[in-house]
């Protein structure tokens, strides 16, 4: 049986690997699906513990997490459609209606 | 030792794919790489001994989602619109926090949650206890999760479709 804590640092390392992703890129999409990463790494942290503890509401959490993921996911998606109609381009420097 | 082969092997493929995901300037190779990453956790919840969880992964996660993601990149066309290069500093400060943050998660989870101590016990976490325990004890957000799905779709519908109704005038 694998000890708890290998779970929680390849969780940690995917989840930094999601952060890397959000601030370096520009392409709103790919920065889109780092954040799915993120929520992937938590997911799994999730699972670890309900293991580790022999608890049921981490696993009920993480079903909950998956359908708020997949609301995010088609609302986002429709926004970048959106953007994509008035500018051109899903580069999220280029949405800057707000910027001061 | 064989299930830590399989961990071990699983995990490199789940790191790889998501390095590819942060990397790649194509986004559809990136959707792609993405889905690997998602199989490679599904087998990581059966390790874990969630294979309703490694299930759902697969089909709404691996399925559903990225489907998605890969219909709006090919339906917007994005793989031939070259991406602008970040600025030097950003990228210098993009790697060097997110590197600082790893190695401070590392660092915490190995002072404080390595249990010594292995889960006792095999652990039965099958569809029908998670099923029994949604439907009663959390029958509320169930509910509330279902209305916001509702919710997200006609969101979604309005969004896109406006903006094609506004093109077109």
């Amino acid at each position: 049986m694998i000890p708890t804590h290998w779970f929680l640092i390849l969780s940690a390392v995917l989840f930094a690997i999601g952060v890397c992703g959000v601030l370096t890129r520009k392409n709103g999409i790919t920065i889109f699906m780092s954040i799915e990463l993120m929520v992937n790494a938590v997911n799994l942290t999730f699972v670890a513990y309900a293991r580790q503890f022999h608890q049921l509401h981490g696993l009920i959490f993480v079903f909950f997490v998956m359908a708020i993921a997949a609301a995010e996911a088609a609302v986002g998606l429709a926004i970048f459609i959106s953007l994509f109609h008035h500018r051109e381009t899903i580069d999220v420097d280029e949405a800057n209606l707000m910027h001061w | 030792m064989f299930e830590f082969a399989i961990f071990f092997f699983f995990a490199a493929v789940a790191v790889i794919f998501a390095l590819v995901v942060v990397l790649h300037h194509n986004p559809v190779v990136g959707a792609l790489s993405l889905v690997a990453s998602f199989f490679a956790l599904a087998v990581m919840y059966v390790l874990l001994e969630a294979p309703f969880l490694a299930a759902l992964q697969v089909i709404v996660y691996a399925g559903a989602i990225m489907v998605l993601f890969l219909f709006v990149i090919m339906l917007l066309n994005l793989q031939h619109q070259p991406e602008e290069p970040t600025r030097p500093v950003q990228q210098f400060l993009g790697y060097t926090s997110s590197a600082t943050f790893l190695i401070g998660l590392v660092y915490y989870i190995v002072k404080y949650a390595a249990f010594t101590a292995l889960p006792a016990g095999p652990f039965n976490s099958d569809a029908g206890l998670i099923g029994a325990e949604i439907f009663q004890a959390y029958i509320f957000p169930f509910e509330m999760v279902s209305i916001l799905l509702l919710a997200a779709i006609v969101g979604a519908l309005l969004l896109s479709s406006r903006s094609v109704g506004a093109r077109a005038q």
